[in-house]
């Protein structure tokens, strides 16, 4: 290919896009008009482009590997160095006299001492065991929630223990046996549908199960209970393969529970919270 | 009812745009592993500067800004090792995509940003930190090159 057919294609090739001046348009224009070579050249060109266009949108068929989308859900987030608002600072210069010399001594000799004094004195009492217990305990719930969806979401056709088409009865039993009253959230904006429901129990109180389904067959889980130990703001914890957005009201404690591949748990979280 | 924010959260953008930032990447480094590699990196360091991020703009625009500039670095390091990883085939991503990463270096990349992703030819000059001429040279090439690959293509089907 010589220099300047290689030229005529770089000019076609932009004229495609149209990030060429309007000279230089007219003159491509006219090429086009009388030279069939670069006829030929833009309709290959052209060809190009759709070919590549197809072979890189196929790319993102490809399933992304979970370990990746872990690292990113699991990195944590930089803290904002915070400047506050500082008036600006009196020039002091430090020459004091001899009597302010003597306070000072004096001054520092009685902060020393008491200061001394207090970590001679017994320790302050450890952390309370009810507080500790009460890590431990919401540390086992989630545990428990993570366990119980693993197991049902991959039960197919016995998914739930009560079916969605008998909601009445589900509201009714699992009121009853977690003590919070709930509705059942339509989630069908987010593309989910109503499975059904479960009971089951996580650090050994019961909990209701809500299951959804999306158009992928992807389960995504409700769970509510009495309270747990406080778990606010909502956060999100990764249990290997299945990713759990909790937190609490007043009188229960909730999860959403599903794949830690879906970006989109708290959304669904936040969707639930405003409708359960 | 304390309801659960929905933050604005990078790491969600980050992950919604994983396939998109692993093409590129793959674009760039021809072979599946080092291109999940640099997305890896890429993405911690997005969350660690994402105080940088403003919102104006295309996300990925910055996102392949920091893909290239890491590899770029990579490629100094371990220049001449380019054409050893990046076999034809051997790829995750299978053949379609080890029949376009296997083009001359640069050209995917070019091609990528603007015909596919749809960036103005400055903007994708800028993410690659090129000239604007050479991603107009590269940018031809690539399509002329991609249907040379679609003829031999649809040869081998008849």
């Amino acid at each position: 290919m010589t220099e300047t057919s290689k030229e005529i294609d770089i000019r076609l090739s932009t004229f495609i896009d149209g990030e060429i001046g309007e000279e230089e348009r007219h003159e491509v224009e006219a090429l086009l008009v009388n030279d069939p070579q670069a006829r030929a050249s833009q309709d290959a060109l052209k060809r190009g482009r759709d070919f590549g266009r197809h072979a890189f949108d196929e790319m993102l068929k490809e399933p992304v590997p979970l370990d990746l989308v872990r690292a990113i859900k699991t990195a944590p987030q930089p803290r904002r160095a915070v400047r506050l608002p500082q008036a600006s600072r009196p020039n002091f210069s430090m020459k004091p006299t001899g009597r302010q010399a003597l306070a000072c001594g004096l001054l520092l000799f009685v902060v020393g001492g008491a200061f001394g004094y207090m970590l001679g004195a017994p320790p302050l009492a450890a952390p309370s065991p009810d507080a500790l217990a009460s890590v431990s305990e919401n540390r086992d719930w989630l545990e428990d929630v993570a366990a119980h969806y693993r197991l049902y979401s991959r039960q197919g056709p016995h998914l739930a223990e009560l079916p969605a088409g008998k909601p009445a009865d589900i509201l009714d039993w699992l009121t009853t046996n977690t003590g919070v009253a709930f509705r059942i959230p339509d989630l069908g904006e987010s593309g989910l549908a109503f499975q059904g429901a479960r009971l089951f129990s996580a650090a050994g109180i019961p909990a209701g199960q809500l299951f959804y389904k999306s158009a992928e067959g992807e389960v995504i889980a409700i769970v509510f209970t009495k309270s747990r130990p406080t778990v606010n703001p909502a956060t999100e914890s990764i249990r290997d393969d299945i990713g759990v957005v909790s937190w609490s009201t007043p009188l229960a404690t909730y999860a959403i529970v599903g794949p830690s591949s879906n970006p989109s748990l708290d959304e669904i979280a936040a969707k639930a919270a405003g409708l359960i | 009812m304390n309801q659960p924010s929905a933050p604005n959260d990078i790491r969600r953008d980050l992950v919604a745009l994983l396939p998109k930032m692993r093409r590129f990447a793959l674009a760039l480094a021809g072979a599946a592993a080092e291109a999940d590699d640099l997305v890896r990196e890429a993405c911690a360091r997005a969350i660690q500067k994402s105080h940088h991020w403003k919102g104006e703009g295309r996300l990925e625009s910055w996102l392949y800004s920091m893909v290239r500039s890491l590899w770029t670095d990579e490629a100094k390091k371990r220049k001449g090792m380019r054409d050893a990883a990046a076999e034809p085939g051997d790829d995750a991503f299978g053949k379609p995509a080890a029949m376009l990463v296997g083009m001359p270096e640069g050209l995917a990349a070019s091609f990528l940003l603007v015909d596919v992703e749809g960036f103005t030819y400055a903007e994708a000059a800028d993410i690659l930190g090129i000239p604007v001429r050479v991603l107009t040279s590269r940018l031809c090439a690539a399509r002329l090159r991609l249907a040379a690959i679609g003829v031999e293509a649809t040869e081998r089907r008849a």
